[in-house]
């Protein structure tokens, strides 16, 4: 049971941690405000051709990079570019993202993965159904999730190899009337100099894993018979 | 009454420890991504999750877009702000428990600065110079101790959450110093009334992600246990921001499966 003594214990105890943490914060807050450190960052700016360190596990060319950040950043621009040119209707919108999205995401290399092991065992006529409703069913999520575009704007922040070809950029989308801004990182494959977005990250959360997810369900549940996908992805989208 | 509710959280949050020793230690690598999943309950947890999002989309949902609709978008940040204040003794303690002194000065910076000078936790400042908010709660301190996810679990109206951290929420709950002292002051009403405006607040906060996911999805029920793990994952890893984030997506152009 407790008591207002033992309350009192709590808070006495709580002052002695709170003493603690302000020597640790006393020594914390002589240094600039860089929480992530560990991580390289690559500011647009940077020397040319460096290769920096990541924790002694992998060499990374900041150069690659940097020129994904920059990549990142003109999809950014040309999207919002997209949403604010108000004399547009909305079928020009939606065909104004369609070549976006064809123009910088692999849709085929994301379609494949949001398939997982089930490819495998596709029949080739099934893999070439799937990629096209695939294709067709991110072009209309994407406007969708594009359309309830009210003033944010795309802050790229940092960029890091994460495997010889890919680079992950994050950047933050930020509201234009306060409120919290949202992560969104972006893995971008680098193919001999073409950059194309492979996966997009909000918050922690990969599209093209929940992607996967959902399919490998859907299929699961459909006795593990790729055509109750297919037969799903052809019907029209919720509302 | 108080003390009852006490004995009862207690009691609860030793029987939950119990049964997650019980089944932690099958699954303590289970961290990664999607396939290390386990829901052993699953048609109970469709069952369970269908009705929870009945309820949501009816009482819910309505109820946080009239809130939406009465209070402007500063209030509301404000009201988010403050919640998230009251949040902080609880990550202050599980950064200790993860051993992560700076974390915790960081929180202790964070709560200390925005309620002397963000008047109370209205303001955010700290964030404004540079200190985000990394919430860690005591699923997040299990998750840093070894213990795996255990069973994916649903259970009526509350969200859905593995074992570990439904244990995790019930021990954050028991130990919250703001619960125990409005519990020990006479301030109940303030406690409840705290933990329903948190509810709609939260709602506030995942509006929009959700109705994206609901959607976008084929089986909403996959896509959000699949959107949960990663999201928890992400939130143990801040730890080390080195870690990637999502998934290895495979060249296959270059002949990788």
């Amino acid at each position: 049971m407790m008591t207002n003594r033992s309350i009192l214990n709590v808070l006495l105890s709580g002052g002695a941690v709170l003493a603690l943490m302000a020597c640790t914060v006393s020594a914390h807050a002589a240094e600039p405000a860089t929480s992530s450190a560990s991580i390289v960052k690559v500011a647009i700016g940077d020397d040319e051709t460096g290769m920096e360190e990541v924790s002694g596990v992998r060499k990374a060319p900041t150069a690659v990079a940097k020129a994904a950040m920059a990549f990142v950043d003109g999809v950014g621009k040309r999207g919002i570019g997209i949403l604010s040119a108000d004399a547009s209707s909305e079928a020009q919108r939606k065909q104004s993202f369609k070549s976006l999205l064809n123009d910088s995401f692999d849709l085929t290399t994301i379609g494949r993965f949001a398939l997982g092991r089930y490819w495998r065992v596709a029949t080739p006529q099934q893999r070439g159904e799937y990629q096209r409703l695939f294709e067709k069913m991110i072009i209309d999520v994407y406007s969708d999730r594009f359309s309830s575009y009210s003033g944010q704007t795309l802050k790229t922040d940092s960029a890091k190899m994460v495997s010889e070809t890919d680079a992950l950029v994050t950047t933050f989308i930020v509201p234009k009337d306060g409120g919290e801004k949202v992560q969104v990182d972006w893995r971008v494959r680098n193919a001999g100099g073409r950059y194309k977005v492979v996966d997009v990250v909000v918050e922690g959360v990969s599209m093209s894993v929940t992607q996967r997810s959902d399919f490998a369900s859907v299929i699961q549940r459909g006795g593990g018979d790729i055509s109750v996908l297919i037969d799903h992805l052809k019907q029209p989208r919720k509302g | 009454m108080k003390i009852d509710n006490n004995k009862l959280l207690l009691g609860l949050l030793c029987t939950a420890l119990t049964v997650l020793t019980a089944c932690a230690s099958t699954s303590a690598t289970a961290q990664s991504v999607d396939d290390n999943i386990s829901d052993p309950f699953e048609g109970y947890n469709r069952a369970v999750f269908a009705f929870n999002d009945a309820i949501d989309q009816n009482i819910l949902l309505p109820i946080t877009k009239g809130y939406r609709a009465v209070v402007p978008e500063p209030a509301r940040t404000g009201v988010h702000n403050v919640l998230t204040n009251l949040k902080s003794p609880i990550t202050i303690g599980n950064q200790l428990l993860q051993g992560d002194l700076e974390g915790a000065g960081d929180a202790t910076v964070r709560m200390v600065v925005n309620t002397l000078i963000g008047v109370g936790g209205i303001f955010d400042v700290a964030a404004m110079e540079g200190i985000k908010n990394e919430p860690e709660d005591f699923g997040q301190t299990l998750a840093v101790w070894g213990v795996g996810h255990g069973p994916y679990f649903v259970p009526p109206i509350l969200p859905p959450a593995s074992l570990r951290d439904h244990v995790g929420n019930l021990a954050d709950m028991y130990a919250d110093p703001v619960r125990l002292w409005l519990m020990n002051t006479d301030r109940e009403g303030w406690y409840y009334t705290r933990t329903g405006v948190g509810i709609i607040d939260t709602r506030d906060q995942l509006m929009d992600a959700l109705a994206d996911l609901k959607r976008s999805s084929i089986d909403y029920y996959a896509t959000i246990r699949s959107a949960y793990y990663q999201k928890r994952a992400a939130m143990v890893r801040d730890e080390n921001a080195d870690d990637t984030g999502g998934a290895d997506i495979p060249n296959y152009a270059a002949g990788e499966q």
